[in-house]
């Protein structure tokens, strides 16, 4: 068998539909529109929990922007009779991802959890994967930032400082998955229990509209809102199988 | 008859100079960087014997690095657990009245860390000890150390092949150990 048909073989033993259903957990977020107001609490949260650097001014002006998670704001309607959309936009840990495919080294792709890694050791900062992205949620680190005194006490010592030239993007709060792991062997148990694990943006989250957990375990809260028959997930049709879902009820007479 | 071999060694001349000043380069090299970067073997502000504690008096490790039970970090025992003994032993030695000092100061010793592993490291003691890990497996024979060497290399390779031998759930996937 020749390199190439040794790759084709492997590569659709990779895209083979269900293939990261026959692992450990599946770690999915619902986000519930009808609940979010748009108030960006997450998105705080989530830049205080894994060592989000402030860019500034000169940076943002040129698009070089980071906020693993972002609010993105539709208005509808004409004034006075104005409607603001929020929806909470972050790594949609996609099972097929178009960001993994792309990696020429394979620094991001799909672990056993169903999580879409990033590894910035591994990371040579090509920009393909957010070139990939249809969402939009990889940042790019084209500078080393600092931070100024007293900032730097508040580093989270359970996420890397990511340097220059690395991709980074939405974790799922890693950290926090893992150390519930540990304490769930140090328990002596097999699997992490529903509610033992809560990423920085959901634990924030005042209108409690963002709900995480393990999508494998049919009694969890997020397994109850997968059911929810406002459930969509974002760009459908691109067939990237989200896994985040998002709950929005669509009434056509509103518009 | 026969073809002379002076040709070849003129032109292997300045190779062969080249090559053996490279090679005592390397060998100057190799123990002046012993000597000027002592990074494996640190020289600590007090002379403390691990022979004396975890070899003669054969303390267990996790006697004074209890946090290693329970915390991803193995710590350093307290100047307060040092003097849970000194206050009655040995207390004429001068290392020791160094160690007091410390004490009456309320001020930590300054102990300069031996096996430091990267910020991008999730290494949690309390899971391989949980494991049944020795700490010699990494930390190599410390209670034969008067002064501790880095043992481990403390390179990838290390905790790959280990996780490989012990058959560790998933134990090769890059989230296990980078963050």
């Amino acid at each position: 068998m020749s390199l190439i048909d040794d790759f084709l073989a492997r590569w659709h033993e990779y895209r083979r539909p269900g293939y990261y259903e026959e692992f450990d957990y599946h770690w999915t977020m619902t986000v519930d529109l009808d609940r979010c107001t748009g108030c960006e609490a997450c998105v705080t949260a989530c830049q205080a929990e894994n060592n989000t650097p402030i860019v500034g001014e000169d940076a943002i002006a040129r698009g070089r922007h980071m906020q693993w998670m972002r609010i993105e704001r539709y208005w509808e309607g004409e004034y006075p009779d104005v409607k603001l959309r929020a929806i909470p936009m972050f790594c949609q840990h996609c099972d097929a991802a178009p960001c993994e495919t792309v990696c020429p080294v394979s620094a991001t792709y799909h672990n056993q959890d169903g999580l879409n890694a990033q590894i910035y050791n591994r990371c040579i900062g090509t920009r393909s994967c957010a070139v990939y992205c249809p969402y939009e949620v990889r940042y790019f680190n084209y500078n080393n930032h600092h931070w100024d005194e007293p900032l730097d006490q508040q580093l989270n010592p359970d996420v890397s400082v990511r340097e220059k030239g690395v991709m980074e993007k939405c974790t799922f709060c890693i950290q926090r998955i893992r150390q519930a792991k540990d304490a769930a062997k140090d328990d002596g148990r097999r699997r992490v229990q529903d509610g033992e694990v809560q990423p920085a943006c959901v634990q924030t989250c005042p209108t409690e509209a963002l709900v995480f957990g393990d999508r494998k375990d049919p009694d969890s809260a997020v397994s109850q809102m997968l059911g929810n028959e406002r459930a969509y997930t974002v760009l459908e049709e691109l067939n990237t199988d989200p896994s985040v879902v998002y709950l929005k009820k669509v009434d056509a007479d509103a518009a | 008859m026969g073809v002379s071999i002076v040709p070849t060694l003129r032109v292997l001349k300045p190779v062969g100079m080249i090559a053996g000043v490279g090679f005592v380069g390397l060998l100057v090299g190799y123990f002046a960087n012993a000597a000027f970067f002592p990074g494996t073997t640190p020289v600590q502000p007090i002379e403390f014997s691990h022979t004396v504690h975890a070899g003669d008096y054969e303390i267990p490790c996790l006697y004074c690095h209890t946090q290693a039970r329970r915390s991803p970090s193995a710590g350093v025992p307290s100047v307060n657990k040092c003097m849970g003994c000194h206050a009655i032993v040995a207390t004429d030695s001068p290392l020791i009245r160094e160690v007091a000092r410390h004490y009456e100061n309320d001020e930590p010793i300054p102990w300069i860390k031996v096996h430091d592993l990267p910020d991008f490291v999730h290494f949690p003691h309390n899971r391989h000890v949980a494991a049944g890990l020795e700490c010699q497996e990494c930390h190599g024979p410390v209670e034969t150390m008067d002064r501790v060497t880095r043992m481990a290399p403390n390179e990838m390779g290390q905790c790959l092949t280990c996780h490989k031998d012990m058959e560790v759930e998933h134990g090769i996937d890059c989230l296990t150990c980078h963050k």
